[in-house]
This record gives C-alpha cells, structure tokens and sequence, in this order.
C-alpha cells in the first residue's frame, strides 16, 4: 500500500460507478488490466440517511415510517453526526425503498418534525459517491478482486499513480449543408459524423446506426466532444428519434440512456454575474467530457480532473461540469465521513449575535493598496503562494476548532479579533487542505526537476492547475451561508490572519531596503530604494517565508509596469496592469486580451502596442515609445474607416444578463438576442451573443447588429462605432502617459462621446427656467 | 466581505456622493478643483482606512484628507512636487 511500488498489481481499475435505473443498486465499471476491457457489475446498494432528534421523536418516526411504501427500512442506534459534538445521540438510521425517493422522504420527516425536532444528514450525497466512501473505493483506484469484491490496492491520497490507460475518441456531429457555428435548421440533418479519425457519412438512420456500431468496436472509454452538451448529442438523440430509433437501439454509453438530458440547461446568478449551464448528458459507463460545458477542462484536462476526481469520489463526467468548489465540498464530506462525521443536510448554525462596530471591524477583506498610476521600473514581485489555505492549515481554522469550549487560554488569536484556535483537535478544513497543499507542493518539487519528460511534465501541469482551483474555492466556501461545514467566523479570521501578514510584510521589506509601490492581499511589488537594487529578493523571500511559515514566491522583476488608472477618478484601480519581466514574460490583468469577450480588433491593437513595448528596457523607454504606439492605433484607425476590417475581428460578444423577454431598453445585444429568435435560435440569460455592430443608431433590430451565427458576409460595420471601441482600448493602454479617448476621436475626425459629468446626465437640458423660480 | 456591512470603499463613495450637493454650490473654478482635492486625498487612504476598520466613517475619512494634505504641504515646502 505505499507509493514505492511495493503495491500488489492490480488486476484493474475501477473507472466510475454510476446510480442504476432500478433504484436499488449501483454498477461498478471496472477496467481489466489484461483484455483491456471494461466490465459492468450490478451490485445491491440502498445507502440509508441519518435523522437525529430526541429519542421518543425518533421512535415515534419509526413507527410512522415503517407503513409507508418508500421506506425499505429503519434502524435507530446512536452516533456523533455533527461537527460539533462531543457525546453520542440517538441517531434513526432510514434506508429509502427507491434512490429517486431519498430527498422526497428527507423532506417528508423534516416535515413531520415540524422543521425544527429533527436535523438530517447524508440526504443529498450522491448514491455513487457513499459507495466510494463506504466501500474504501474512489475513481481510478486500482482494485483487485472481481464483480463487488473489489479493494483498492493503494489510498486515494496517493501521489505517485497510474493512470489507467483510458481509450480517448473525439466525437463531432456535422449537419447536412450547414457550417458548424451557423444557425442549424430545426430539422437539419446529420451529414457526417467523425469518430476519432474515422469519418462516417451516408443517409442519417444508416449513418446512426454506424456510429452505433463504431462506438462498439473501437469501445472508447472517453468521448471528447467541443460542445457536445449543448449541440452534438441532443442533436444526435433528436435525429435518433426522428428516425425511429429506440433509446436501447441507438446506445453512445455503455448501456442505454434515455433521449433527454440528465439535468436541463439552466441559468442562475453568482457573485452578481448571471450564468449560463446547458443541459447535462452524461454517458454510462463512458466518460462524456464536453470542452465547452466545463470551467475545469481548459486548465486541468484529462490528468487534471482524474486527480480530482480519485480525492473528491464524484464521478468524472461530474467534476468535469461542475466547479471546483462542488469537488473541495465532497473532499471535505469524505474527509467528514472518513472521521464518522455525517453531512448535514441543512446547515443549522445561525450566526451569532454581534455588535455592529464588531462586524465593521471583523467583516473586511484583505489589504489592498493604492496602486501609482504610470510606469515603473525595477519593481519585484512576491506573493504568498495559497495563503489563505495555508492560513487555515496552519491557525487551525475551521468551524468546529474556532471559539472551541476545551482551549479558552489559546494563545492562537485571530489579529484584532481574538478568535481563539484550538490546540487539541485538527480542524476538518485543515485536515482537508493539508493533505491537498502538500500534493501541490509535491507536484512542483516534481516540476523543478531538469530532466522530466514533457509528458509527464504537462500531467504534472494540470494536476497543480486543478489543486490550485480547489485550494483557491476553500477559503470562499468558509463565508458562504449555505457551505456544509462554513462559518463566517473562520472567513473573518482568516482575512484578519492575512491583513496582519501582508501589514508586517510591507514593514519588513522596508526595512530590508525596499519600498511598497503596491500591494493586493496576498502580493507586493517592491522597489529598491538603491538604485543599483542591493536587496537579494530571494534572500528576502525565503527569509519571510520561514518567519511566517507560510512559503513566499519571489515571481521576478519587471523591466517595467504599467499601473491603469479608473477612468471615473484617474487614481489606480487595484488588479489592472500590464507589465514586462526581464525574463522577458509579460503580466497583463484587466486589460482587454486577458478577457474572451474583446473583438479581435481590440486584440490586434494591444498585441502590436505590447510587442513595440517589449522593447523597452525600463519607465523611461517605455514613455519615449508611447508617441509610436499611437501612430499605431491611427494606422488601425485609418484601415477601421476605409470599412474593409474583416468582419471576423469585429465581433462583439456579450452576456445576456436577464431572460430576453425581460429587456426595457434597446440594445446592441437585444438586438441581437431577438434576430436570434427569430430564426428560432433562443438565447437565456447567462448565455453570450456575438454580433457585429452595424448602425448603432438604427431603431431596427436587424438593421442595428449582426449576430455571428447569421452573418452573410456583405455587411457593413459602423465605422463610428468600432472607432469608439478602438479608442476606448488606446486609452485603456495609454492612459497614464496623457493618451484619452475625446483626443483620440477628434484625431480621427469622429464625433466625440458624450462628456460625463458627475452632476448631470448627458441627456439633461439645462433648466433655466426652473432654477430661475428657486 | 462587504455583504453584511458595507466595505470602507462603498461606505466612503456612499459618504461622497452627499458631497455632491456641497460641490454643487461652489462657485469659483479654483474652489471646484480644491474640493476636487479633497476627494481624491480621501480616496487615497482607502487600503489603510480599511485597515484600522474604525467604526467612526469620519475619523477614516478625515485621516486620509488631512494626510494627504500633509504630504501635498511638506512636498510644497521643500520645492517639490508631491507625488506617490
């Protein structure tokens, strides 16, 4: 069982294990080592859920339970269900009849104890998931045995392992006349599929049923698809039943599904922003990975997501769409139930009561400063590398151990708050992220070694990715309401812990010679106040790390930096900047490239602005070549007005922030949402349009954009339009060396926009008369 | 963060848009721009205004005004030109 390679062989592995259609078992998909080939076996399992509350209550739920039809069984003993508890409580064990039956029986006995005589636990854990946990098993264990005797051979913590030799096959559906990315015709037909290289064609039921064929003989266990969520298998499943094929005919899993998704598309709203999810359609028995329907899948892939798949026990095709922060919530369940700790269904902790100067004083985030607007050279950066983890790791921050009752003189207190830490128990969250910081941190020791094989290297790559998404999630889940094991308490320390860290940081660097030109919560850039620089930043990082204990990065030195300015009050904004490092890398944040949705246009200009920069060896070259990258943008300007620019790079993308019927005002995007619809396109709130701006004046809505998936190629852009944007981009830049956009319009000969005025709005008249009657 | 009471940002853009109407009655040029001075040595302190989290919105306030007041004092004294 040690990673040395003293394991047993396995005689597989076990890929996933999925809920069966009866209700009543799980199947267990197991990949043979010798045949290579992939085994499904059914196995009983209706995992029950825990109700707590007063012994008669419990024995009176029993005997109401054991009429009822969705009830297979109930068992009352005893157990410590909460984080928080210290002796055993009597604990009503109910198995449901039906796994579709869990939540509605949970939900019924919440009711039958008035909401408040009982709390529930483990309701809402996947069925797949409480076998992993109760079985010692997880995805892509290698197991010996066979059928339902299966053990893993080494733990799920492993770091050294063996990926399974997964068969990847890329999946893409072509319609009949259309180009992929264009409006399809609600009957299009399938024209061809490919199927990793093999490219089917042929009258659409010959062709589904050889894909069908296909899919059995090459037998993949992942399909790749760009889209497939949203486009290629509801479109597959809907010619499928057009042509009078059955679900258990035409089969893309391992076994067969029926033709609708697995969860429904769905928008929803997260830190102010609206969001879109398309619908889900997860494969049994086959991984169904769709690069479009994932945040996880750019960064982590294939490496990536198994990693976090063997340490959360949620299924591929699960983490693959879902975000980290739902993987690091089933990492804590299972490092819960590992420890006989039950999840609680609904989380029961109100806040406690507190004053309001206390909650001006403990609800606050970490130090930002100021950052000087203009270039800058010979600036270092250093950053704490997790911190906000490694703060919970080491302080011992978690709910439970946070104002515990056994350590009331710990001298571990949260800086200007004086929340207490234990000394006697590890907390859940510092035994889930400790564990995961030192893979990260094994993971890059790795990566430091000169002669790792590029394959290897990329592996390690996504797999240090995915962690640092999971570590990042960690610390937002302390502070949400709804986070299983949260509490506000914890998010308040731990930003206290950090202010206080970097505040003693800028102190020290001071004091070793350097001066604080910016800082955000867990970075600083530093210049040194010799000119000849005669501070050693690696010296100074390693020497801060260990006396905080918590690893400090030096990232480099910049030949120079640019700090943006608001454009509301000209004083730097915090996270938007661009600069060059004398390894010759750039740093850009808040600036358009950084962002999916800026017009190549945009694009161009700032690549050709940063390339003529790159020449530039600190502040003072940088200004002398400001003049330069202005021609530059007149160069843009000038092709932009001649109205040949490629329609292509003019495509602005935009996310609609409400559901389409919802719209008041008249927009570019509305417009574009209604074309959309009516060539039967529907577009929710959440998703994002691209179009291209046609007459921005128009009161049409054809007349004023052009969405992308309906341009015909002889549009005309509106020139004034795209000069504004292109303008808007040139001050983004430039703004700190004097460069604004009403200068640059006039340059171009385009109207200037509207002066803002903080008093009035743009539209106001002046209103003599009035202010003459005052 | 910023959910249950607002942050020192929000609570001093909340605090400054009732400047406005102050601002609004201001006659010359020279005290437009002098209150404009004023606005922007408040917003200047934001990162250490935060960081004492005073329950007294004013006291920050008047802290990072008169700070950089200072500043902008001893750099006219010593012929310079106050920068950051």
């Amino acid at each position: 069982m040690s990673p040395d390679g003293a394991a047993p062989a396995p005689d597989g592995w076990l890929l996933d294990i999925t809920e069966s259609g009866d209700g009543r078992s799980v199947v267990l998909w197991t990949k043979e080592r010798r045949s290579g080939r992939v085994r499904r076996t059914a196995v009983d399992y209706r995992p029950p859920f825990f109700v707590s509350g007063s012994k008669a209550d419990l024995l009176d739920l029993g005997r109401r339970l054991s009429g009822r039809s969705d009830v297979a069984s109930t068992d009352l003993g005893a157990g410590r269900p909460s984080l928080y508890d210290r002796r055993t409580r009597p604990l009503l064990a109910v198995t449901p009849a039906h796994h579709r039956a869990r939540r509605r029986l949970a939900g019924a006995i919440d009711a039958l104890g008035g909401y408040e005589r009982f709390a529930l636990y483990d309701v809402d854990l996947a069925v797949p998931q409480l076998y992993h946990l109760g079985h010692g098993l997880y995805p892509f264990a290698p197991v010996v045995g066979s059928g339902a005797r299966l053990s893993a051979t080494e733990p799920a913590a492993t770091i050294d392992y063996a990926l399974p030799p997964l068969a990847l096959a890329r999946l893409e559906v072509r319609l009949a006349g259309t180009r992929r990315g264009r409006l399809p015709p609600p009957d299009g037909r399938i024209g061809s599929v490919r199927l990793g290289e093999t490219t089917l064609e042929g009258p659409e039921e010959d062709l589904l049923r050889a894909l069908v064929g296909e899919l059995a003989r090459r037998d993949p266990d992942v399909l790749l698809t760009e889209g497939g969520d949203a486009f290629d298998l509801p479109w597959l499943y809907r010619r499928a039943a057009a042509c009078g094929l059955a679900p258990e005919e035409f089969v893309l899993g391992r076994e067969p599904v029926p033709f609708a998704p697995s969860r429904p598309a769905r928008s929803f709203e997260s830190y102010g922003r609206v969001l879109h999810r398309d619908a889900s359609f997860p494969l049994p028995g086959r991984f169904h990975v769709d690069g479009e329907n994932s945040f996880l899948y750019d960064d982590a892939a294939i490496p990536g997501l198994v990693d976090a798949a063997r340490l959360s026990r949620l299924s591929l095709q699960t983490v693959v769409r879902q975000s980290p922060g739902t993987c690091f919530t089933a990492m804590e369940m299972a490092e819960a139930l590992a420890r006989g700790i039950h999840v609680p269904w609904k989380k029961n902790r109100p806040e406690a009561f507190r004053r309001g100067d206390h909650l001006v004083r403990a609800d606050r985030g970490g130090v930002i400063f100021l950052p000087p607007v203009g270039a800058h050279d010979r600036v270092d950066e250093f950053d704490f590398a997790n911190l906000y983890p490694h703060l919970m790791v080491r302080r011992n921050l978690s709910a439970e151990t946070l104002e515990c009752r056994c350590c009331p003189a710990s001298p571990v207190r949260a800086p200007g708050l004086g929340y207490r830490s234990c000394e006697r128990a590890v907390g859940l969250i510092p035994r889930t992220l400790g564990p995961l910081l030192a893979r990260r941190l094994a993971y890059k020791a790795r990566l430091r070694r000169p002669e790792l094989p590029p394959e290897e290297r990329s592996r390690l790559e996504r797999r240090v990715k995915m962690l640092k998404w999971i570590l990042v999630t960690a610390f937002g889940y302390q502070g949400y309401r709804n986070a299983r094991f949260g509490r506000i308490e914890c998010h308040e320390a731990i930003n206290a812990y950090a202010r206080e860290l970097l505040a003693t940081l800028a102190s020290e660097a001071e004091r070793a010679g350097y001066r604080v030109v910016h800082g955000i919560v867990d970075s600083l850039w530093l210049r040194p106040l010799e000119p000849g620089g005669a501070v050693d930043p690696e010296g100074f990082a390693r020497t801060m790390g260990e006396r905080f204990d918590v690893p400090l990065g030096y990232e480099g030195r910049y030949r120079w930096i640019v700090f943006l300015p608001a454009v509301t009050h000209g004083l730097g904004v915090p996270n938007r900047y661009y600069g060059l490092y004398e390894r010759g890398a750039f740093k850009l944040r808040g600036i358009g490239g950084r962002r999916h949705d800026t017009p190549g246009l945009l694009r161009r200009l700032e690549v050709e602005i940063l390339a003529l920069f790159r020449r530039a060896g600190g502040a003072e070259e940088l200004r002398a070549l400001v003049p330069r990258a202005l021609a530059r943008a007149d160069l843009f300007a000038g092709r932009l007005r001649e109205g040949a620019w490629p329609l292509e790079e003019l495509l602005v993308a935009h996310r609609i922030g409400q559901a389409p019927e919802a719209f008041v005002t008249f927009t570019d995007s509305v417009a574009a949402v209604r074309q959309l619809a009516e060539a039967g396109a529907l577009r929710g709130a959440g998703e994002t349009v691209r179009y291209a701006i046609l007459d921005r004046r128009s009161r049409s809505f054809r007349g004023r954009v052009r969405p992308a998936e309906l341009v015909r190629g002889d549009e005309r852009y509106d020139v004034g339009a795209y000069l504004e944007l292109l303008a808007r981009e040139a001050e983004t830049l430039l703004a700190p060396f004097g460069v604004d956009r009403a200068t640059l319009l006039a340059r171009w000969g385009a109207p200037a926009p509207p002066e803002r005025d903080p008093y009035r709005s743009p539209e106001a008249r002046p209103q003599t008369v009035l202010a003459a009657g005052f | 963060m910023g959910r249950t009471a607002p942050t020192y940002r929000q609570a001093l853009e909340e605090r400054m848009k009732r400047w406005d109407a102050f601002a609004r009655l201001l006659t010359t040029p020279e005290e437009r721009a002098a209150f404009e001075l004023l606005r922007t040595g408040a917003r200047r302190y934001v990162a250490q205004a935060t960081y004492v989290g005073s329950p007294d919105l004013l006291e920050s306030i008047l802290l990072s005004v008169l700070t950089d007041l200072a500043v902008r004092l001893r750099a006219d004294g010593a012929g310079r030109p106050a920068s950051r």
